[in-house]
């Protein structure tokens, strides 16, 4: 039997339950049997200390290098953000949480930043198309995923926020998609005195620039 | 009429034409760069060469005019061959920055690119020419010279179109660049223009630049409100007016980002004026009038115009209207209904200027786009305009009055207007403000209504010539405001003067209004469509 899912034939090998105890003689040995396998971890969390559990929070896990926790904004080199406020990964993000502004970058040769970059982890479903949508890798994942929080708009996080927060990177970065490529840098208070990113030029209200036109053609 | 094959099919052509216009009439694609029907031919980019049967080499579409009994077929392998060389020509020293590019979303190179190139690139990546990138060639027009492809479009543009020649290019073959003079900035009266018809991110507006991705916006056909000229144009707005998310931090209101020109060969071609192309940003000059408020204890809208009803009728008869000419004929037509024709509109010179140029391209000196269609409903009438009106309370013979005031979308209300309009304000014992934003002159209004705005309502506009065309609402209005026509037909309504009285469509008071007006006699929405219907000279 092949049944079919999302759209794939997939072979899945077919258990006959009841089958399988009659072939198994399930009598009081199989119950002994059992029990013997929950004796086994009492007595070996007893004396061994070989506990699955562990003393959360003064103890925690360490999880794999693609752990999908939340976001890190990346710096270039000179401690500068690497993000070009491309929109990629606003336009892919399933669950619309992320929120850009754009402004002219004072070198033309990188030309656009962010002024504003917020993501919204409450909405954020910890997908990961942003870090795969982003051309820069600007954009990669911790492997934090802790989110207590004293009110709602704590949970919304700016680009400081997003480019350096205590522990971010006491376990090395999460998911990122160029794992061989170099290591993606991220922002260090302590070791970077560079400006991280451009203070915005100061930019006239379109409207102004609207006015200015009309007063000289008039 | 001269007979031409293309791909195997038999067409019937005009003479004088070239191959790509008829081409373009029958709805097959040739790709072009160089080629725009409303700036001249040059023939540069040979991205639109096709086969004509007898001529040894592929021809320019855009330069060929058609012969009787041509042949010629735009989809042959040949063809397909000389297009994907030609791309790569174009696209070998091409920074390729589509992520920091304006133009991404909309850009010619990407959307040939996927339909006609797709060629691997061969050569070197770190091998290309760099140039000056991101550098103002006027107030509103910024130049990347590495995207640029050397079209020309911009060039004759300026030659053909403003006759004032501030792009040009500037040195040879490989070196050859677009620029402008040190002492010529580019800052004519529609250096926006080049914008719109660069086919690539050379050319990016200063004022739109940045603001959001193209991909983001809706595009709504409407037409421009800032001037009597009327000039055609798609509105660009956040395609969600309520979205998802946090409101101010992940979902997008409904705002305009830009306006871009829309073409219609019989008002402005292709193009649109700086002024009118920025014209949206006067909608947030100044705060927004959001609610309902003034003398009279503010209700609910509804409540609101029952008491504005019985106390214009209270008044026995000593009430008129003001309306602008900046609202739409429909609210005209039925503010001039409940008023039983004392209607007015002037402010202050329009009837002697609407027809009045003041240049030789677009721009119109009277700056309201409806003013034509105010006169045809006959509201140039004895009431002798805002000043006559202001007598006439001073006089006490009008003592309510409902005046509907639309901010001029380009340039300043001259002061006396609004001078004017205080006085008039002062004088009257009772009287209905309905207007856009918050005005200083507004504020002794016994009652001030929220009125939506140009791009936020729909209706229809009479240009200078008598073209009737289509404002399309784009965005949702500001606060409780309504458009003028609703809150009027409310008022009729209640007065219980006409059968009005299922919901307020625009097309519906347009087609009473055909009914009733000469001057829209056969007339309804679907006649009037994208491009607006021409004058009918036999109703005037
Ligand atoms: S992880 Fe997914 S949901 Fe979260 S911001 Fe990225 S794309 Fe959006
Ligand atoms: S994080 Fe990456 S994808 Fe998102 S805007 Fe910045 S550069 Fe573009
Ligand atoms: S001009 Fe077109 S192809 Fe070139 S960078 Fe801009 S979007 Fe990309
Ligand atoms: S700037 Fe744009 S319109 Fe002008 S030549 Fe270059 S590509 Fe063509
Ligand atoms: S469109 Fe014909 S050569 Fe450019």
């Amino acid at each position: 039997m092949t049944p079919v899912k999302g759209g794939y034939a997939v072979d899945v090998p077919v258990v006959n339950v009841s089958e399988m105890a009659r072939r198994d003689h399930a009598t009081v040995w199989t119950t002994l049997k059992g029990f013997s396998v929950t004796l086994r971890h009492l007595f070996q969390s007893l004396f061994n200390g070989d506990t699955p559990t562990i003393h959360y929070p003064e103890q925690t896990r360490q999880h794999s290098e693609r752990f999908r926790g939340t976001h890190i904004l990346t710096v270039r080199d000179d401690g500068s953000l690497k993000c070009v406020a491309c929109y990629m990964c606003a336009t892919i993000c399933p669950a619309e949480c992320i929120y850009i502004e754009a402004a002219q970058h004072p070198n033309p040769e990188i030309e656009k930043f962010p002024k504003r970059f917020d993501i919204d982890m409450m909405r954020c479903i910890y997908c990961g198309f942003c870090v795969d949508a982003c051309p820069e890798e600007a954009i990669i994942m911790s492997r934090e995923h802790h989110q207590a929080a004293y009110g709602r708009a704590e949970t919304i996080y700016n680009i400081e926020k997003l480019m350096a927060r205590p522990g971010i990177d006491a376990k090395g970065p999460g998911y990122r998609p160029n794992r061989e490529l170099a290591e993606a840098k991220i922002y260090d208070k302590e070791k970077q005195t560079a400006c991280p990113y451009p203070s915005v030029v100061e930019e006239r209200h379109p409207a102004v620039l609207y006015e200015s036109m009309i007063r000289k053609r008039q | 009429m001269p007979k031409i094959t293309i791909n195997d099919q038999i067409y019937e052509a005009e003479k004088g034409k070239t191959v790509i216009q008829v081409a373009d009439e029958l709805g097959i694609q040739i790709p072009r760069y160089c080629y725009h029907p409303d700036i001249g031919i040059e023939g540069s980019c040979r991205m639109c060469l096709v086969e004509v049967k007898g001529a040894p080499k592929l021809m320019p579409s855009c330069a060929t005019p058609i012969a009787d009994n041509m042949e010629v077929r735009t989809n042959t392998e040949r063809v397909q061959q000389a297009v994907r060389y030609a791309m790569e020509f174009l696209l070998l020293h091409h920074p390729i920055d589509c992520p920091v590019c304006d133009q991404s979303g909309e850009c010619w190179l990407q959307d040939y690119y996927m339909s006609v190139a797709g060629h691997e690139s061969r050569y070197p990546l770190g091998g290309k020419t760099r140039r000056r990138k991101a550098f103002d060639l006027g107030p509103l027009v910024k130049l990347d010279q590495e995207r640029c492809i050397l079209c020309t479009r911009c060039v004759r543009f300026t030659r053909n179109v403003t006759h004032t020649n501030e792009i040009q290019v500037f040195n040879r073959g490989h070196n050859s660049e677009i620029g402008i003079f040190k002492d010529r900035p580019l800052d004519n009266a529609y250096s926006g223009n080049v914008v719109d018809v660069c086919p690539v991110g050379a050319l990016t507006n200063s004022d739109f630049r940045f603001k959001v991705r193209v991909w983001f916006l809706k595009g709504t056909d409407s037409v421009c409100g800032g001037c009597s000229t009327g000039c055609n144009m798609r509105v660009d707005h956040s395609a969600r007016a309520t979205g998802g998310g946090v409101p101010g931090y992940t979902a997008s209101d409904g705002q305009v980002y830009r306006t871009v020109g829309r073409r219609n060969v019989d008002v402005n071609k292709s193009w649109l004026c700086d002024e009118g192309r920025l014209s949206f940003h006067t909608m947030e000059r100044w705060p927004r009038l959001q609610v309902a408020a003034g003398r009279i204890e503010p209700t609910a809208t509804q409540d609101l115009l029952m008491t504005i009803h019985e106390t214009f009728r209270s008044l026995d008869g000593a009430i008129a209207g003001l309306g602008s000419a900046t609202n739409t004929n429909e609210a005209l037509f039925l503010m001039k209904k409940y008023f039983t024709g004392r209607v007015d509109f002037r402010l202050s010179k329009e009837v002697e200027t609407y027809q009045e140029r003041q240049d030789d391209l677009l721009r119109r000196l009277d700056k309201h786009p409806n003013t034509r269609g105010a006169i045809d409903l006959g509201l140039a009438g004895d009431l002798g305009g805002l000043k006559g009106l202001r007598e006439k309370a001073e006089k006490k013979e009008i003592r309510g009055m409902w005046i509907s005031f639309h901010p001029q979308l380009v340039g300043e209300d001259p002061p006396e207007v609004i001078e004017n309009l205080r006085a008039l304000v002062n004088a009257l014992e009772f009287s209905v403000v309905s207007t856009t934003h918050e005005f200083e002159w507004a504020r002794r209004a016994s009652v001030l209504l929220p009125m939506a705005g140009w791009s936020e309502e729909t209706g229809t506009y009479t240009n200078y010539a008598g073209r009737v065309q289509m404002t399309r609402q784009a965005v949702a209005a500001s606060g409780s405001a309504e458009p003028l026509h609703a809150l009027m037909a409310t008022l009729l309504r209640l007065s219980g003067l006409s059968g009005m009285d299922g919901p307020a469509k625009p097309s519906a008071i347009f087609d009473a209004m055909a009914a009733e007006v000469p001057a829209y006699s056969g007339l309804d929405y679907e006649t009037i469509g994208l491009l607006g219907a021409a004058p009918q000279e036999a109703a005037r």
